[in-house]
């Protein structure tokens, strides 16, 4: 054979070879297998950052998407060991001593309507609380509340576009202050509903804005306007009956219920005029006295979610007791509005007619509750008692074009970005509140279910069906790449005044009764690993993890003790234990951190009460030269 | 040996002293800033699959230091601080020195300052590279014998690759000694171009008497 013909030849079996492996990988990514749409290679990352809100577990759940794998726990309403959550001063302080909370709604933090990765804030329902969760750490920095007045943040936090506001609305009714002594039977004439506007500051930083006295009625859920309609923040509410007892059937008689629509910027205005009433040590704004801050449009049949399309243009609220999404139209609304055509008020705030708003009936199915956006002129209604999604088209002729099965009762949906002026359009998560079967039985105390939907084609399709820990409400979904998460503390950013950098700064101080342990934590020892104080003192352990080195953190826990907190590299916290007894007290590093971890370890030594001990004491020579070259930073 | 004293004595073609001045462009400025990496060491374990980098400039030294000396704790080995190279304090000057000869040599046209420089500078080399080497000797070699874990004296990688414990760590000279080597190289060159034009001017009298 001649020489061109085998390096033809050979050509030939190269770019055949190369055609057919081409193949075999369309036939494994192309291919439309919800396998292969879920894998993530071992190594590689998600797309998507996924928040779930933690429900009556008082924190917040991060999966990564749309592998669907849970990555972390972000630790806020509720103390956590594993994170040291609680048990640390500083975080205990934020939590006041409160033990639990119920987180619903998380809320990414926005610049001018889409997510800004900056922050992911939550509410505590039941103490009224708001946490701020930063991103770049993942940590909860702030928890503002419990809100004077609130009772029951459920409607909440729902941030503004801007991140100008967060809301939070009393869903049980109350007499207020909190507490007011009185007859639940005066429900009605005594009983008071709540809005309240929570400032946000460009540094992240809550503080109260103004609050309005809304009428009794069940203030449930919230959205905020953007685009035409930012500005405003919507409320339903369900109980206009104002029934006080059995409310499964007394509030659920009336045809009609409420949207409230807050204009916040006139509520600011007139709260930094100083109008309203004290109550509860706050001003609430009346609007009897107060007007043009609020308005009241009819939804049919105690309706939960309201939800507002990217475009800003409708506001779809959903009748839980009826087969249809209500979408409103803000133009309608405004106009309305402007030409004071109002069918009536109730306690001061002027109601629109429902058929001046309206602008479309959608007939989604049974139970609808919560509605998101895709962006491409879709939006998704959940139905909690079909158990599924419909969707449907925004705009004449406002037809439902597809249905999907969830498992089951589903509660909340989550289109990734669906709350956002852009959103993302590919992924939707359904959190649904009954697992039932689809899991290996676990006992009665079943986990919440959850399924990862494609809705990038015309037709919605499953992909991923995962348990979720009690008990997700509603979620947020942000691109991975939107998000800088940092990996260590810098030490040299640590301002923290309890802090040491070096061996020669490590001690135990005496100052009457109180003592004050600065330690260091590095691989692997505590300097000094010998704390001596006498019984009666109460001992405040400052401990500064030194390492810089990602993902090496330093437990410190005292035996028999309540105490264990969580130190990250290059952080300090602090931690206080009283000597009730004397005795010999060992504490360790609770984080498994290198191969000497089990060594790493000391002993309090706890003198009978009276014994005289030094107001200074410092490690040992002996011990400073080992860790000196270590300590030099 | 009449060649010899001619060249060193003589001043430069515009060739040669278009390099010499090169030269003293590339030492003069560059070194007093710790911007070009003289060696770079990098370390790969499987906990740490991002890798960790030490870096060695004129003056300082850079990078992972605090992971590395943590992690060197186990084995005994001295930390590695910049406080303790007395080389980083005169390093620079020196370069830079050796940039102020060239620069003098092209300036005054003086080829013998340019040799000088060239030697001193090539004796400045096999020095450091000596000096380098021991720190190396001494990091492996003078390890704290209570160390938590007891490991055989080694010599760490002067140049290439080795394994060290659970560390994969490969040596390697950076652009910093690239440069300088393309610096230390126009000496030569300087010195073959001369050769060469040389050569070629004798052939042309050569040719010029035979056509006479």
């Amino acid at each position: 054979m001649k020489r061109w013909m085998l390096a033809a030849l050979a050509v030939a079996a190269l770019v055949g070879g190369a055609a057919l492996m081409q193949g075999c990988t369309k036939g494994i990514r192309g291919g439309g297998s919800a396998a292969a749409k879920t894998y993530v290679k071992p190594g590689e990352y998600d797309t998507y950052y996924a928040f779930l809100s933690g429900g009556h577990s008082g924190q917040v759940f991060v999966y990564g998407m749309p592998s669907c794998r849970y990555i972390t726990t972000i630790p806020v309403f509720t103390p956590e060991s594993a994170k040291g959550w609680g048990y640390d001063e500083e975080s205990k302080a934020m939590l006041k001593g409160m033990n639990w909370g119920d987180a619903h709604h998380p809320g990414l933090s926005e610049t001018d309507g889409d997510y800004d990765g900056r922050w992911l804030f939550i509410n505590d329902m039941p103490h009224a609380r708001i946490a701020r969760i930063d991103l770049t750490d993942f940590t909860t920095k702030e928890i503002f509340g419990p809100i004077p007045n609130i009772s029951a943040a459920h409607a909440c936090p729902y941030p503004t576009p801007n991140t100008e506001y967060v809301f939070a609305a009393s869903r049980f009714s109350i007499p207020l202050p909190y507490p007011t002594v009185d007859k639940v039977e005066n429900y009605a004439k005594d009983f008071k509903g709540i809005i309240a506007g929570v400032k946000v500051s460009p540094e992240g930083h809550m503080s109260l804005g103004f609050e309005i006295l809304m009428p009794p009625f069940d203030w449930d859920l919230a959205d905020a306007g953007k685009g035409p309609s930012h500005g405003w923040e919507f409320f339903t509410c369900y109980n206009s009956e104002e029934a006080h007892d059995s409310l499964e059937i007394k509030a659920s008689q009336n045809e009609m219920d409420y949207v409230a629509a807050v204009d916040w910027r006139a509520a600011q205005k007139a709260a930094d005029a100083g109008e309203g009433t004290m109550i509860g040590g706050v001003k609430v704004l009346d609007p009897k006295v107060t007007k043009g801050i609020v308005y009241l449009v009819p939804v049919p049949k105690s309706p939960h979610g309201v939800d507002v399309d990217p475009s800003g243009q409708y506001i779809c609220a959903s009748g839980k007791l009826q087969a249809e999404v209500t979408v409103h139209s803000f133009a309608k609304l405004m106009a309305g509005i402007q030409a004071k055509k109002f069918e009536k008020e109730i306690e001061g705030i002027p109601v629109l007619a429902f058929n001046d708003v309206l602008e479309a009936k959608v007939p989604v199915g049974l139970g609808p509750l919560h509605t998101q956006f895709d962006g491409k002129g879709n939006a998704y209604t959940s139905l909690f008692l079909d158990s599924q999604i419909a969707k449907w088209k925004i705009g004449p002729p406002w037809n439902v074009t597809d249905k999907i099965d969830v498992y089951y009762s589903i509660g909340h949906l989550m289109v990734a970005g669906g709350d956002t002026r852009h959103p993302y359009g590919d992924y939707m998560v359904a959190l649904d509140k009954l697992s039932k079967d689809r899991y290996l039985p676990v006992g009665p105390s079943h986990p919440e279910a959850a399924q990862l939907i494609d809705i990038s084609g015309p037709k919605m399709e499953l992909l991923y069906d995962f348990p979720t820990y009690p008990e997700p409400h509603y979620a947020q979904m942000i691109r991975a790449d939107k998000l800088k998460p940092m990996k260590i503390y810098p030490l040299a950013d640590n301002k923290n005044p309890y802090a040491i950098k070096s061996a020669d700064q490590a001690r135990v101080e005496r100052h009457g009764k109180r003592v004050d342990a600065y330690l260091l934590a590095i691989r692997t020892h505590y300097t000094p690993d010998i704390v001596r104080v006498a019984q009666g003192d109460t001992v405040y352990f400052h401990v500064t993890n030194l390492e810089q080195d990602a993902d090496i953190t330093h437990g410190f826990g005292i035996l028999f003790s309540n105490c264990d907190m969580q130190v990250e590299p290059g952080e300090t916290k602090t931690m206080k234990w009283v000597a009730e007894k004397a005795g010999v007290t060992p504490f360790y590093c609770s984080n498994f951190c290198s191969a000497l971890h089990q060594e790493m370890q000391g002993y309090i030594e706890v003198a009978p009460a009276g014994t005289r001990i030094a107001s200074v004491s410092k490690p040992s020579r002996e011990q400073l030269a080992q860790v000196a070259p270590l300590l030099r930073r | 040996m009449s060649f010899v004293v001619r060249y060193l004595t003589g001043g430069f073609r515009s060739s040669e002293r278009r390099l010499i001045l090169l030269a003293a462009l590339v030492l003069l400025p560059v070194f007093f800033l710790p911007v070009l990496p003289i060696w770079e060491m990098h370390l790969r374990a499987p906990q740490y699959p991002e890798g960790l980098k030490l870096t060695i400039y004129s003056n300082t030294i850079r990078g992972d230091l605090d992971k590395v000396n943590s992690l060197n704790h186990y084995v005994g080995m001295h930390a590695i601080t910049p406080e303790d190279f007395a080389e980083f304090r005169y390093l620079p000057q020196l370069l830079t020195g050796f940039g102020f000869l060239a620069l003098l040599a092209g300036l005054l046209n003086r080829r013998w300052i340019a040799a000088l420089g060239w030697l001193l500078f090539t004796g400045f080399a096999v020095y450091m590279f000596r000096d380098y080497v021991l720190w190396l000797y001494r990091y492996g070699h003078e390890l704290d014998p209570r160390a938590a874990i007891t490991m055989k004296s080694f010599m760490p990688p002067v140049i290439g690759y080795s394994k060290m414990a659970n560390f994969h760590v490969l040596s390697l000279p950076g652009p910093g000694t690239v440069v300088l080597g393309i610096a230390w190289l126009l000496g030569p060159l300087a010195l073959w171009m001369e050769r060469r034009a040389e050569r070629a001017h004798a052939h042309a009298a050569a040719a010029a008497t035979v056509a006479a």
